[in-house]
């Protein structure tokens, strides 16, 4: 890495590196069965340099691999004139997403979690096709720049989760946690994801109509995602958001309150910095309906003539990785709780469902914050869970439906990158029954 | 490379255990609007390792390739764990054993053209965009990906081949007061650069749709027939019927393997669906899959009834099926999975006006924007519509996504046009039991087809 520095500070303008390292154990089940073992170690880099003005860029594997800084600096050569500069932050929050117990864990360790998992699924419903997949991960960051940033985070996490398709139906039931630390059978989750199962062993249709809907924090991204494509500040600067020149104005329902906090102590997403290394902040985006604050990376805040708010993330909507290029994304999506107990909000319908999850989501028009998927989750009559949705659709504008809420729940879960309550929203278009 | 990695293999006391190394050069060039967001021409490269012992199956990926022989022994003490976790152990059918070289001969070879070259002929598209007043924004990206692979397994096979790929693709953006609407486009799909030549009619035609769509009406959610335009049609056999012919799905899923079973009538007679990676000049064409096997076409639906599979080595002797050569992966990081190449649906004999003649009140409903499928359920988006009322086309609808289970909207195909077109956009996602892999070398294409019930979301 130094060898390339020192030839980046000589050659270019100015450079910034990336470099992200993981180990990865990962163990998975199908049907009771260990299916396979996996254990990944995996390096890469991306590089972006200013020369003579111009944003150069380059991937690779490792930072000496010989012609990475001559393929940035040919890139250069026909990029864009650069209206910004890479971070020359030196000092970072201080976020613990290390422990080195998870760092250590085996194959062996992993199999043992999911043995105990198996086991009490297995003494309950051995009758189901059930997946187990269990992960331990050690990832070590660097951002540095010529500009004096050296910026370096170790995280480590392990995670769990379980699907099983239900049987005559195409769809079917999952859960899923993750922690920074090395954790023991989680009971309230393996518990919740029977319950869920067996839930899912009626099917119901509704009638085509309006109903009220619960959003599950599993289900969250239908707000969550939508409403951060409108905060993006490339959506802004570039005027296809709904929320331009809205800062203040009323968006959602007083009762929803949107932070953006990447230093949450104890989730192992955390992060100081983003992939600019520019420091995280904990930054309301929504504060009771109200619109507070945009996302901002390097590139959009200088087009927007603000400064970065630590946004800038190499992730898109399905994945992302080394080779994406840094744009505007939450640090991790916190929304404030309600008071309303969750099994409360399911007793006090009439008729509506509850969502878990939703189909075909990035077909539909999210960044105006217009959505329609395939409902997946459980259709509630008098207050009782009827039966899992069967050929339901569900469709919504953020900006309209979610102006009326009836609830928060006070109960919160990790859902999708974010930890959020359930959220009755007054009424959704249902396609279901004619 | 090759003896390399075959002397990584030589001395590992495994049932069966093979390496992948991968050389990749990429391109990537877009421009969002005016500006010039990304250019880099770069290479990558890693391996990726299986091993199978006792029954058991353990993978390894590394980027460095000083990591594979302690990776193996790492793999084989994984695979013998977890023999000890099964009641039946995993086995491989027979394959031929392979050695030799596969390249690609490309009409136009993009490896042999410029950055420079490529940029202008990208910025040229976009300016043809950005010339319509009503577009607020573009998304412009040239792709192009070549792919040198060796692979090695420890029955004797070696075999060095190549994937190339270039395409450009992209969004219009349009707006007008409140209103923003966006089309996709995409040209090339192939190894041959000179079809991302002389395009310019063809992306004239989707800006005005684009136009256009700021003033169509939103459709209405409900049940309805419809007409599916071949690229909607092309992702409707992709989504809906193409996963479900994967077997590393089926696998272990009981239930959908009692129901798919090789000779059961799934559809009406005037349906065949076929895979064909031979079709080099669209999207998932290739020659050899990620498990040294040769890519062969493979009929999935025959006259209505299920009549093949696509399967890894894996699959084929636990389903007792022929082999298919559908096992691979996006790049080193990850593990080899069953994925369709080329699906598509066969011509039939109907015209798209006797099919829109037919329906009295349904929707004509064009242009993939994305689809997703669990299990037999699957859903997907159409760029735009058109009302059919009393069997004429009607007014232009936007805002489209529909939904429903494959088995019954299988049954529902009613008529199947004379006009098969494949999308020149590949693009699938799929995770197969580990992280999504978004495979741009899956092709799909499909005459127009009518399906007699499909339900369809909407806001009113």
């Amino acid at each position: 890495m130094t060898r390339l520095m020192s030839m980046a500070r000589e050659k270019v303008d100015q450079y910034e590196l990336y470099w992200q390292r993981t180990h990865k154990i990962d163990v998975r089940y199908e049907n009771f069965h260990l299916q396979q073992i996996t254990e990944n170690d995996l390096s890469s880099v991306a590089l972006r340099v200013i020369d003579r003005g111009r944003l150069g860029f380059s991937y690779g594997v490792f930072p000496d691999q010989p012609d990475l800084l001559a393929q940035a600096k040919g890139a250069a050569v026909f990029g864009e004139q650069a209206e910004f500069s890479f971070s020359e932050s030196t000092s970072f929050p201080q976020v613990e997403t290390h422990d080195e117990q998870t760092a250590s864990l085996t194959s062996k360790d992993l199999v043992a979690l999911c043995e105990e998992v198996k086991e009490r699924i297995a003494a309950v419903r051995p009758d189901i096709a059930l997946t187990i997949q269990c992960g331990a991960a050690s990832r070590r960051l660097t951002v540095e720049t010529g500009a004096g940033t050296h910026a370096e985070h170790a995280a480590t996490s392990v995670s769990l989760s379980l699907f099983a398709p239900v049987k005559g139906a195409g769809s079917g039931v999952g859960k899923y946690q993750a922690a920074i630390s090395p954790f023991t059978l989680p009971v309230e989750m393996v518990d919740e994801f029977l319950q869920w199962y067996s839930w899912s062993e009626t099917a119901s249709t509704p009638k085509t109509g309006r109903l009220p809907v619960i959003l599950a924090p599993e289900a969250s991204f239908l707000l969550v995602t939508p409403l951060c494509a409108g905060l993006s500040g490339n959506a802004i600067a570039k005027g296809t958001s709904p929320l331009c020149g809205r800062m203040g104005e009323t968006i959602l329902a007083d009762s929803l309150t949107v932070y953006d906090d990447p230093l949450r102590a104890g989730d192992p997403a955390s992060r100081p910095f983003d992939d600019e290394g520019i420091p995280g902040q904990q930054r309301a985006l929504v504060e009771r309906g109200l619109l507070r604050g945009y996302l901002l990376d390097l590139h959009s805040a200088a087009k927007l003539g603000e400064k970065s708010t630590g946004n800038g993330f190499k992730r898109v909507l399905f994945g992302g990785g080394s080779e994406t290029t840094p744009n505007p994304q939450p640090g991790h999506v916190v929304i404030e709780p309600g008071r309303t107990p969750y099994a409360e909000m399911i007793a006090g319908l009439e008729e509506g469902v509850l969502l878990f999850s939703g189909m075909g989501f990035h077909s539909g028009n999210y960044p105006q914050g217009q959505f329609a998927v395939q409902g997946f989750g459980f259709h509630i009559v008098d207050g009782k869970v009827k039966g899992r949705l069967e050929r339901t659709m569900v469709a919504g504008d953020i900006y309209q439906d979610m102006k009326h809420i009836r609830a928060v729940s006070c109960e919160r879960r990790e859902g999708a990158g974010s930890l959020v309550p359930y959220i009755l929203v007054d009424s959704l278009q249902v396609a279901g029954r004619p | 490379m090759r003896d390399r990695l075959v002397k990584i293999l030589a001395n590992l006391p495994a049932d069966y255990a093979d390496i992948r190394y991968e050389e990749n050069e990429k391109t990537a060039i877009v421009y969002e609007g005016k500006e010039l967001r990304k250019i880099a021409a770069y290479s990558t490269g890693g391996g990726h390792l299986r091993v199978y012992a006792d029954g058991g199956k353990a993978t390894s990926s590394f980027s460095s390739l000083d990591k594979a022989a302690p990776l193996a022994a790492a793999s084989l003490s994984a695979a013998k764990l977890a023999a000890g976790h099964r009641t039946r152990g995993l086995r491989l059918a027979a394959a031929p054993v392979l050695d030799g070289a596969f390249p690609l001969t490309p009409a136009k070879d993009p490896r042999r053209l410029s950055l420079n070259e490529k940029q202008e002929l990208l910025a040229h598209y976009n300016e043809i965009i950005l010339a319509e007043p009503k577009v607020t924004t573009t998304v412009c990206s040239y792709d192009e990906f070549c792919s040198r692979r060796v692979f090695v397994n420890n029955e004797g096979t070696a075999v060095e081949y190549e994937l190339l790929i270039v395409n450009i693709a992209g969004l219009i953006v349009v707006k007008e007061g409140d209103v923003v609407q966006q089309v996709r486009f995409a040209f090339g799909g192939s190894d041959d650069y000179s079809r991302l030549f002389d395009r310019e009619e063809d992306l004239k035609k989707q800006i005005a749709h684009a136009c256009e769509l700021l003033a169509a009406e939103t459709v209405h959610a409900g049940v309805y027939p419809v007409v599916l335009d071949p690229s909607e049609a092309g992702v409707f056999v992709h989504e809906a019927f193409g996963h479900l012919s994967e077997a590393d799905g089926l696998q272990n899923n009981p239930a959908f393997r009692d129901r798919l079973q090789l000779g059961t009538r799934l559809a009406r007679p005037l349906l065949n669906i076929v895979d064909d990676p031979a079709r080099l000049e669209i999207p998932g064409g290739y020659l050899i899959d990620d498990e040294g096997v040769r890519a062969v076409k493979t009929p999935l639906i025959t006259a209505g009834v299920l009549s093949g599979r696509l399967h890894s080595r894996e699959t084929a002797a636990e389903f007792n099926e022929p082999l298919s050569g559908n096992m691979r992966a996006v790049d080193p990081q990850y593990t080899p999975i069953v994925r369709m190449s080329n699906i598509f649906i066969e011509p039939g004999e109907s015209t798209f006006d006797e099919m829109i003649a037919s329906i009295d009140n349904g929707y004509y409903l064009v242009g993939a924007k994305g689809g997703q499928t669990s299990g037999d359920q699957f859903s997907f988006g159409a760029q735009w519509g058109y009302r059919i009322e009393d069997g004429r086309l009607g007014a232009m609808v936007r805002d489209i996504n529909m939904s429903g289970e494959l088995f019954s909207t299988l049954e529902a195909i009613s008529m199947i046009g004379d006009d098969l077109a494949f999308s020149e956009m590949g693009g699938c996602g799929k995770g197969g039991g580990g992280p999504m892999q978004l495979n741009r070398k899956s092709g799909k294409g499909a005459p127009h087809i009518k399906i007699d019930a499909v339900t369809i979301g909407g806001r009113r």
